[in-house]
């Protein structure tokens, strides 16, 4: 794999101007969708088959820096996982990684069977009804080999959303978080920046300004792929007892016996 | 709370796992019955290989009928994937099916007096069948298990429940099939009412396994999905259908019917155990995927 590319997302610098969520839109020709009234400014509520990019407004009392109301940004979007659910779960092949380390969907292959979509740890992926297939971000694939930041980065008009190599982005991310603390912002941290860490690491990484689940991302998501091993012992161990049993309870009668 | 999102795999994807359990089941019940004595289980073996064969076939269809893109069902069969339940269940499938196509096949040379030599390639196929039926009918759970939805992904025991399903409700089929074909009373019948007993057990402690693995899992989201299950709009259907009708009555039911056998007790349990089966994977189905 040549040098990974990532996005660096930093929600401290998000005015909430949803470029990165129109221009998502504009670039993929993603289709409109019906507003929803969430009692807030935010729209939508969650990722669809329309919906790469979604800035996430959170109220979260009790989370500001005095302990009062904190109003937080944040522009999510698929996390390109270097251990990926969704890659893992795919049966046909369609989901593949790029020579960049990001995840994409070969939408020519995928027959639509939605493994993917409960396989993903954060409800990115999602299922076009019409084209009958799962979509998700594609990291502006086209773009970034034609040499273009993803549509998002390029938007941003605060470069909260960065797009570079990923060692580049983890370094200038650490130090980051070190000024923020200095200003005073004692939970900002990095979330899948670091590549030992939960996921094998996010090639869309973020900096929160408090913990993980305020923001409604899982504090320590597993790849669902780890359970197979357990599960299929288990499974194992119930196929020996039913089996044995089937050999005791045809053997108890009528073993020796012939007709 | 994370935000998940959800297959929404409909109704036709429970019948699926339903039938693909029975199949599974009653395949392996053959193989084990002809293995002991062909001659003296005839029955069963015949039954469990018909059965096999026909709650098999619609399982391809129920299945390429639910795809986004069925005309792309192949695309299943040219990957590899030991990494995807899903993968592996499709290829474990196309072998489970030649090897029922043969077994039936066997088996009507056999009624035709045809099949002196054929008792090699009847083990051959018996034994590579029966690990293929009992996969095809564990590894939904298995499926269900590597998701991130939040009943599922910390329960574990799901792959041996639906494996245990699969086999009490093949074999209360089995038994059913026997006391309508009038050979309730025989030795191959008294054996497979033993089995359902022996599965049914084996079904209840998956499933206490399942409970007290996602309710030791702790987090707010899968205490949610528990309780949506067990107190929640599903918990008529899982502790009536799922406990009560298919686990704790049939099981009381089979013990004293192994006492005292009568076919109309035994043809009551067989239909409860059906029916609960059938509910059990559905209501893990529905309450997960909310």
């Amino acid at each position: 794999m040549a040098r990974a590319l990532a996005m660096f997302t930093d929600t401290s610098l998000c005015i909430g101007c949803r470029a990165c969520q129109v221009a998502c839109k504009q670039w993929n020709e993603l289709g409109a969708e019906v507003p929803e009234w969430t009692g807030g400014y935010q729209n939508h509520t969650h990722f669809t088959d329309k919906t790469f990019r979604l800035v996430r407004f959170i109220e979260a009392p009790g989370a500001g820096p005095s302990g009062d109301l904190a109003w937080l940004l944040m522009s999510d979007v698929c996390k390109h996982c270097a251990d990926a659910g969704c890659l893992n779960a795919c049966p046909t092949g369609a989901i593949y990684r790029t020579e960049h380390g990001t995840v994409n969907i070969n939408q020519d292959v995928c027959n639509g069977c939605r493994y993917c979509v409960s396989a993903c740890p954060f409800g990115v992926v999602s299922f076009n009804e019409q084209a009958g297939t799962a979509s998700k971000c594609t990291f502006c694939n086209d773009r970034i080999h034609n040499g273009l930041g993803p549509a998002c980065a390029k938007a941003c008009p605060t470069e909260s959303i960065q797009f570079g190599f990923r060692d580049d982005l983890v370094a200038k991310a650490g130090k980051r978080v070190e000024t923020l603390k200095g200003m005073g912002f004692k939970e900002a941290q990095l979330y899948g920046a670091d590549s030992k860490g939960f996921l094998g690491g996010l090639n869309a990484f973020f900096l929160l300004l408090g913990k993980p689940q305020t923001y409604g991302l899982p504090e320590n998501p597993k790849l669902p792929q780890k359970n197979i091993f357990v599960d299929s012992l288990l499974s194992v161990g119930s196929a020996l007892l039913v089996g044995v049993g089937a050999l005791m309870a045809f053997r108890s009668r009528g073993a020796g016996k012939e007709e | 709370m994370p935000l998940l999102q959800s297959s929404h795999w409909p109704f036709l994807i429970d019948v699926y796992f339903f039938l693909g359990g029975v199949a599974g089941g009653a395949f392996v019940i053959a193989t084990v019955a002809a293995l002991v004595n062909t001659r003296a289980y005839r029955d069963v073996v015949r039954a469990g290989y018909y059965l096999a064969l026909a709650a098999l076939i619609p399982c391809p269809v129920l299945l390429i009928v639910d795809l986004g893109v069925p005309a792309r069902f192949m695309n299943m069969m040219t990957t590899f994937n030991p990494q995807s339940p899903m993968s592996m269940g499709s290829w474990a499938l196309g072998v489970f099916g030649v090897c029922v196509a043969l077994a039936v096949l066997f088996t009507i040379l056999e009624d035709l007096g045809k099949a002196a030599n054929l008792s090699g390639p009847r083990r051959i196929v018996g034994v590579v069948g029966g690990a293929a039926g009992f996969f095809v009918a564990a590894y939904p759970g298995v499926l269900l298990g590597a998701t991130a939805r939040p009943l599922w992904i910390d329960g574990h025991a799901l792959g041996a429940l639906f494996l245990a399903v699969g086999a009490s409700t093949a074999a209360a089929a089995i038994a059913l099939i026997l006391t309508v074909a009038g050979r309730a009373r025989g030795d191959g019948a008294t054996a497979i009412r033993r089995l359902t007993v022996l599965a049914l057990l084996v079904q209840g402690l998956s499933l206490v396994i399942f409970i007290v693995a996602v309710q030791g899992a702790g987090s707010p989201a899968s205490d949610r999905a528990l309780a949506l299950l067990m107190s929640g709009p599903f918990k008529l259907t899982f502790w009536v259908g799922a406990v009560i009708v298919g686990m704790v009555a049939p099981l009381l039911l089979g013990l004293a019917d192994l006492r005292r056998p009568s076919s109309a007790l035994g043809a009551l349990t067989a239909v409860m155990v059906l029916v609960g089966g059938f509910l059990v994977k559905y209501v893990i189905m529905a309450a997960g995927q909310v």
